[in-house]
């Protein structure tokens, strides 16, 4: 028994872990030296530098005596700065950008993309057949049109006829003296240039040009926009019509036609002022602010309530049976959320429900499309879904709690409430109200839930406000920023998050300065 | 406690054994090499196991590694537009006709020459497949809803809705059935899918058409006077109980095929489980509720080319020689049901009585609209459909405004 | 105080009170009531739970279509599970266990050490630290997969081990959470072990890494074992990471791979999603009742006075 803690004597370990520690910090120096290396290679300084710096505090951390706080503490918030830290930058910063459906890459792809897509075929033009030749590294397009006839061309080198070309047995050319026939494995190492050349067929460019998907057969096509790399415009072939970039991520002509797809640039605050000016979020503001916090607010005092009830009820070591008890309790916990939501959903059914036709006897009970009972069902289906989680931490928190403390209390004859209320329900609270902080805020921001069982109905549609009696704040800003003709507008659905963050942010510092309270108290 | 710092240990070394384990099969170097022959492919589980053996043979004839990513189906849409962008999406991915909108706006959808080969495929599937007069995928399979018909409890096919109800509540008068009528709704999003031929009888598609036979989005057609009697109709079988938006899709289903119902406005994949149980069923053309032909949206699958894609050769031989033969066709149709695209793997298909009748059905059907602006419609049609079907307003005013707020929306684009 | 003393506490027997006969009312108030409490929450617990159960025994049924359950009893569903070429459920299940340990052990080890510095030392920061851990979790993390696939992708190029379609790479991220809400709860349970423990060790000549690994972390062994399994669970139930980092079938999770049987409008499989979800609950089962015996196993941080 006491071999597992014998006395440790300062020499062992000193030794032990001096070894540890230089194996380890050994380990992560050599795949730091590693990654150092490689984006020194890839000329990524600002990633370099960064990683040169971590690598460097590490090692400041470590090997410098004293620093324990940092010594304790790095290892978490290495993975913490990468993996979040990085992510709520990037989600921050998409809220300055009109990032969204239509504004989706860069420039350059979308130029790339909206070239592509105006190549049309000529109605109604041939197929011909197409061998890819190439002579000292530049590509030609040996061509056989349907008469027989074989052409010779380049990209910016128009077909030119000629007679000397081999042909296969279906009388398609296939070789030309001086020329390499490429194979298909050539033309797979080379597709990206093959696939971008483009023959005209004679001097004029209004006849179209060959293009090849496939590298055996050209087709004939002609562009309905012709970009235009100096002025940075696209001309419409057909109308004349010229579209300039507007400055708004899209080329735009003069009567305010956008070509799709557009660009990512960056807006700036736009996206706040347009949170601010959103008619579809100012109308039913009020009620749905009013709502969420409701929800979120009553959703943890209930899974709370319950969690803490049972966790007092099962800590009892007299208890028979408690072991079945809690796993049973954990259930809910251990099967994917969406799939019971979809079981609540069909137990809620007004016609064939488990809960109106069995539980009420036949009962004819709009659960999700009255108003406030879907507002009490969405929470019921949140109590089932979240009391196993406040029963655990509940559970492992009463641990903390010392029975000498209530023991003491109970036979200076204080009721088992009053020891409740006056003792354990204090301590408790201290280590578990950062959690229900926590839990409020997730709540205040608990999509899928709403998503799954009422879609944020019941909804008036005479109204002529999207917001229906169920819907968060969250749910409803999902609404406008990615139901409308334009698609996503993850801009816009970021700066409304923002917003949202910061309103959760307040209440939940006001909460974390209660529980510094609280626990100073103690 | 000795014995539980023990064990505590072991589960941690337990753990770092598996990590270890992990690390050691970790892909290694799997890096893909552009451009040099390595396709990635994005397909749901069930087209995975065709494609599988298609890649094989793609490598045994050209040397070009097929890598296939199973994903789920559900999520293929948005992440390809979100990966494209950043050059490390997939070559090729399997989807849905009516996400080609979204992937043409965002430009991460590369248009696909068929060439002659076009002409093998059924007309609608490759409308469907068009935008803007442009062709972008390489179709697999064709799918429409029909009318299903329990023929031992209504022995003639209905020609119209009228009728198929007056058949239906003789029937549940007689006690014989308990529903006139099954169609699955959603509470909170009646199904405007399922309801659209009953709509389109009425003369009221969702967009018209512009010059190339494509729909045109600007041209919002829900609020024509069609659209008013279908909403009129939508109240008077709410009133009845014929439409019930409490009977979802998995609830009619059920009943159906407990012969409690003598129609269901279904589609093929609920064929099997309706044969399952022992329902003597006909499929039949789906029936007229006003003047014109009851038709339903035909839904088209197929395959799309990254815009992105530095494998574009590799990836339209993969897609229109191999994908789009008669052999990987007709595998995809005995894998996932659906009517093959492909004509002559269709009319080998067509030897199932099922599948020739769905695909009569749909042979006058229309595909679903493919324009972006379809997200805004579906929203404010289904909840305004819930509205009339429960009667809690005036039918005409609710689908006016329905059809203002979709305007609105469409026009903030 | 010594370790001996310590130890000598550790396995004091409990005060058990002498065995009485129990009158039924007494019986009742003292434990009969908390089983009719417990029978109550657990048919509120397990009941829509029984409809995935019947669900997945019935190989036609659909998922909530009927209130009669258990009408068939037929483990085919179960059976299939293992033999699908395409949908490697055994793979699956495989990988969300050993993803879910080490990512559980991470967690722990990551927040205890984090906890532990909070709960035992005075440094500049260590509230805005604190609060800051509880901020960063809440922030809306709307485009936080593109973030994540982004990063990953870039990491990939430089240790292709942990790159996009690795399990470790997975890890790595889920890591990145270990420090959060999960940090409170076992700072909030170090701070109740009385530091005079930490004090008497010091004084005997031990380390502070000893102190923590081998006295602390013993006395706050619930918490470990709570924060664990909800780590564990957190890990076995997350999709939208696993399901963009994650490529291969045979390299899923379970909660990405079953995801596959229903993401089809036209052609979903309830039931074998039912059969492959009451097997995933097996494992977070098990280890719940692994760990209860540290969760509630009788001694307590605070009986160590």
């Amino acid at each position: 028994m006491t071999s597992v803690l014998t006395r440790p004597t300062r020499e062992r370990s000193s030794l032990t872990g001096i070894l540890v520690k230089i194996v380890l910090l050994g380990i992560v120096d050599a795949l730091a030296v590693f990654a150092l290396f490689t984006l020194f290679m890839q000329q990524s300084w600002l990633v370099f530098g960064i990683a040169l710096a971590v690598t460097l505090a590490l090692n400041f951390i470590y090997l410098k005596p004293g620093l324990l706080p940092a010594k304790y503490l790095a290892p978490g918030i290495v993975f913490l700065a990468i993996f979040q830290i990085f992510v709520v930058l990037y989600s921050g910063y998409i809220a300055f950008t009109n990032y969204g459906d239509g504004h989706n890459s860069t420039k350059e792809d979308a130029v790339t993309a909206i070239i592509a897509r105006s190549q049309e075929r000529v109605p109604d033009s041939p197929a011909y057949g197409l061998t890819v030749l190439d002579q000292l590294g530049q590509v030609s397009f040996l061509v056989t049109d349907p008469d027989g006839e074989v052409f010779l061309g380049g990209q910016d080198r128009p077909l030119d006829e000629v007679t000397n070309a081999g042909t296969d047995g279906t009388g398609k050319a296939d070789s030309l003296p001086g020329y390499t026939t490429l194979t298909f494995q050539d033309l797979i190492s080379r597709q990206s240039e093959i696939a971008s050349i483009s023959v005209p067929l004679t001097d004029d460019p209004n006849d179209g040009a060959l293009r090849t998907p496939d590298g055996s057969t050209a087709y004939l096509y002609t562009s309905t926009f012709v970009y235009d790399e100096q002025a940075d415009t696209f001309t419409d072939t057909e109308s004349g019509e010229v579209y300039t970039d507007g400055g708004n991520g899209s080329f735009v002509s003069a009567d305010g036609t956008e070509i799709q797809p557009g660009w990512k640039i960056d807006v700036g605050f736009a996206n706040f002022a347009r949170a601010f000016g959103e008619e579809d979020i100012r109308g039913p503001l009020l009620g749905v602010v009013a709502w969420t916090f409701a929800f979120a607010i009553l959703s943890v005092a209930l899974t709370f309530a319950l969690g803490l009830f049972l966790a007092l009820v099962f800590n009892d070591w007299r208890m028979k049976g408690r072991r079945f008890y809690r796993v049973a309790i954990i259930l809910p916990y251990a099967f994917p959320g969406f799939l019971s939501g979809l079981v609540w959903l069909g137990l809620f059914n007004q016609d064939f429900g488990f809960i109106n036709q069995v539980l009420l006897f036949g009962a004819d009970i709009p659960w999700l499309t009255h108003e406030w009972l879907a507002k009490a069902s969405v929470l019921i289906v949140n109590l089932w879904l979240g009391f196993p989680y406040m029963f655990l931490i509940c559970t492992g928190a009463l641990q903390s709690i010392p029975d000498e403390l209530t023991e003491a209390a109970k036979v200076d004859g204080a009721r088992p409430w009053s020891v409740f209320r006056l003792i354990k329900f204090p301590l408790l609270l201290v280590s578990v109200a950062p959690l229900l902080i926590a839990s409020f805020a997730y709540n205040f921001n608990n999509f899928n839930i709403i998503y799954m069982l009422t879609g944020g109905g019941p909804r008036n549609p005479e109204a002529g406000v999207d917001a229906g009696a169920t819907d968060l704040l969250i749910t409803l800003v999902y609404k406008v920023a990615f139901g409308s003709g334009t698609g996503r507008d993850y801009g816009l659905a970021s700066a409304f998050a923002i917003l949202i963050f910061i309103i959760v942010a307040v209440v939940s510092v006001i909460g974390f300065r209660q529980t510094k309270a609280l626990e100073e108290l103690n | 406690m000795k014995v539980k710092s023990r064990s505590i240990l072991a589960v941690g070394a337990a753990a770092a054994v598996a990590l270890l384990a992990l690390a050691g099969c970790a892909p290694a170097g799997e890096t893909p090499e552009q451009g040099t022959g390595t396709l990635t492919v994005w397909v749901d589980a069930d087209r995975a196991a065709v494609l599988k053996d298609v890649a094989a043979q793609f490598k045994e004839d050209k040397g070009i590694t097929v890598k296939l990513v199973t994903k789920d189906f559900g999520d293929i849409r948005d992440d390809f537009i979100t990966q494209v962008p950043t050059g490390k999406g997939p070559d090729i991915i399997v989807g849905a006709h009516d996400w080609l909108g979204k992937l043409v706006q965002n430009g991460v959808v590369a248009p696909l020459e068929l060439g002659d080969k076009a002409g093998d495929f059924q007309d609608v599937a490759i409308t469907a497949m068009s935008f803007e007069g442009q062709t972008y995928g390489l179709p697999y399979s064709v799918e429409n809803i029909a009318l299903l018909r329990n023929v031992d409890l209504a022995p003639e096919a209905p020609a119209t809705f009228d009728e198929a109800v007056a058949a239906g509540q003789a029937l549940v008068a007689a006690g014989t059935a308990t529903y006139p009528f099954l169609v699955g709704l959603d509470p909170n999003a009646a199904d405007p899918y399922h309801l659209y031929p009953l709509q389109a009888s009425f003369g009221a598609p969702v967009f018209g058409l512009d010059e190339n036979g494509t729909y045109d989005a600007s041209k919002l057609e829900l609020g024509t006077p069609g659209g008013d009697a279908f909403a009129q109709f939508l109240a008077t079988q709410g009133a009845a109980g014929v439409f019930n938006t409490n009977i979802t899709g998995d609830i009619a289903k059920e009943e159906f095929n407990a012969g409690k119902s003598p129609f269901f406005l279904t589609g093929p994949w609920n064929v099997p489980a309706a044969a399952e149980a022992g329902i003597n069923y006909a499929i039949d053309p789906i029936p007229t509720t006003g003047p014109d032909p009851a038709t339903p949206f035909v839904g088209v699958q197929g395959f799309f080319i990254s815009a992105k894609s530095e494998n574009t050769l590799a990836a339209n031989e993969f897609l229109v020689n191999y994908l789009g033969t008669e052999a990987v066709q007709t595998a995809l149709y005995e894998v996932g049901g659906r009517a093959p695209a492909l004509l002559s793997a269709f009319d080998a298909a067509k030897s199932n009585p099922d599948v020739a009748a769905f695909g009569e059905v749909g042979a006058n059907g229309v595909p679903m609209p493919n324009v972006p602006a379809m997200d805004a419609v579906w929203a404010d049609w289904g909840t305004t459909e819930v509205a009339i079907i429960n009667n809690t307003g005036d039918p005409v005013t609710l689908w006016q405004a329905m059809v203002a707020s979709i305007q609105s929306k469409i026009d903030a684009s | 105080m010594t370790a001996e003393t310590l130890m000598t506490a550790e396995t004091a027997p409990r005060v058990i009170p002498l065995k009485r006969k129990l009158t039924p009312g007494r019986w009742f108030r003292e434990t009969g009531w908390r089983h009719v409490v417990g029978i109550v929450v657990v048919a509120f617990a397990v009941f829509p739970l029984l409809y995935v159960l019947s669900a997945s025994l019935n190989p036609t049924g659909t998922l909530v279509g009927s209130n009669a359950l258990f009408r068939s009893i037929d483990f085919s569903n179960y059976v299939d599970l293992f033999n699908l070429p395409q949908q490697p459920f055994a793979a699956w299940f495989m990988n969300s266990i050993v993803i879910g340990l080490v990512t559980a052990v991470g967690t722990v080890f990551l927040g205890a050490l984090a906890a532990y510095a909070f709960s035992r030392m005075r440094f500049t920061g260590r509230r805005v630290g604190l609060l800051s851990l509880l901020l960063v979790q809440m922030f809306p993390q709307l485009l936080g997969v593109v973030a994540i696939f982004l990063l990953l992708s870039a990491i990939g190029d430089i240790f292709p081990i942990l790159g996009l379609g690795s399990q470790l790479g997975l890890i790595l991220v889920y890591l990145g959470g270990a420090l959060g809400v999960n940090t409170y709860l076992m700072y909030g349970f170090f701070n109740t072990v009385p530091v005079s423990i930490d004090e008497a060790a010091k004084i005997d000549g031990a380390s502070h890494a000893q102190i923590f690994f081998t006295i602390i972390l013993r006395l706050v062994a619930p918490i470990l074992a709570v924060v664990g399994l909800l780590s564990f669970v957190a890990t076995m139930s997350e999709f939208v990471v696993a399901s963009v980092v994650l490529q291969e079938p045979a390299r899923q999770t379970l909660a990405v791979g079953l995801y596959t049987f229903v993401s089809q409008e036209t052609s979903k499989n309830w039931t074998m999603f039912a059969a492959g979800a009451v097997l995933s609950a097996i494992p977070v089962m098990a280890l719940f009742l692994y760990l209860q015996k540290y969760i509630v196993g009788g001694l307590t941080a605070g009986s160590v006075k």
